[in-house]
């Protein structure tokens, strides 16, 4: 009980300690909670409409006509693995580097991005990272690969 | 097992082992707690402001403790809090493997490609579990920052 009763000073004095270190550095850096919100920075950007989110049955029309370009925005170790056929790879995390696959893409071609599924939000980022780069016309494939996968539509590996 | 519990060389075996993991663990979720806070976000358990308020102290909580049990010093409630973290974070993996997630852990780094949760994640935390446990447990104060600084002091403890 005297062990039990130590432990739980101990403790207290911790979390207090951490709760005031944490809050002192993300709010002197700017970081975490205390980031500027994304929101109100896009809202300064009136001129940067929202993607709009697509169904599969939607992407898989778009896939079967041919009219839409996939953007993949996994690492490339995942896409490499395997990803819906013919899609190109924008890693998010590597997006000012990788963002040149896309060079040959007329700015009004439709976009479809995607990621792991709906447990990931890489797409979201990616298409708006697009569309402030001048892509008008951009759509999120929320489901991604995962959806793409159980219906077993058309996939490819890297060799 | 008593005898376990007071072997210093052990303790202090356990205590660098599980200090150094947390220190170096915490050090990447101090500088990047946005991908912190998307990692916990990841596991659709808590809500927005509380994923964001955990973002911002538990990394520097992970952070004194592991400095903590390294050096020896508050062991008792730093290995108490680690064993408490540890049975959260088990818990929901536990609940996300079974919901079916197949996300990144977000335990040891924040990199998303280190590897998606599973039950061999569930068996390191469970070893970790045991380790912070044993620390509780142990009654060994060899090696730690007190004794060296009573080591350093002798007198500062005789009656004036």
């Amino acid at each position: 009980m005297i062990r039990f009763k130590e432990a739980l000073r101990e403790a207290g004095i911790l979390i207090l300690v951490a709760c005031a270190l944490g809050l002192v550095y993300t709010s002197a850096t700017e970081k975490g909670m205390f980031a500027r919100s994304p929101r109100s920075k896009t809202a300064q950007r009136t001129d940067i409409p929202t993607p709009s989110m697509i169904s599969r049955n939607e992407a898989k029309s778009l896939f079967d006509s041919g009219s839409a370009v996939f953007v993949d925005a996994r690492h490339d170790i995942d896409f490499n693995l395997g990803h819906i056929q013919g899609a190109l790879n924008v890693p998010l995390k590597d997006y000012d580097v990788k963002k040149s696959v896309l060079s040959g893409i007329p700015k009004d071609h439709l976009i479809i991005a995607y990621c792991d599924g709906s447990e990931c939000n890489s797409s979201i980022e990616l298409s708006v990272k697009l569309m402030k780069d001048g892509y008008k016309n951009v759509r999120i494939f929320f489901g991604g690969w995962r959806e793409w996968v159980d219906a077993n539509l058309p996939i490819e590996r890297q060799p | 097992m008593k005898n376990l519990l007071d072997n210093p060389y052990l303790a202090l075996l356990v205590r660098v082992f599980v200090g150094l993991l947390f220190v170096v663990s915490s050090l990447e979720k101090i500088v990047d707690p946005a991908a912190f806070a998307q990692s916990i976000a990841n596991y659709k358990m808590v809500p927005e402001w509380l994923v964001s308020l955990a973002a911002t102290i538990l990394p520097w909580l992970e952070l004194l403790c592991g400095f903590s049990v390294l050096f020896g010093a508050l062991t008792r409630g730093s290995s108490f809090l680690l064993s408490a973290m540890l049975v959260v974070f088990t818990l929901a993996v536990i609940v996300a493997l079974a919901r079916g997630l197949d996300i990144s852990c977000g335990c040891f780094t924040q990199d998303p490609t280190a590897g998606k949760i599973g039950w061999l994640k569930i068996l390191q935390n469970a070893t970790l579990i045991v380790l912070t446990l044993f620390l509780y447990f142990s009654n060994s104060e060899s090696f730690t920052l007190l004794q060296l600084l009573q080591k350093s002091n002798p007198g500062s403890d005789q009656p004036h």
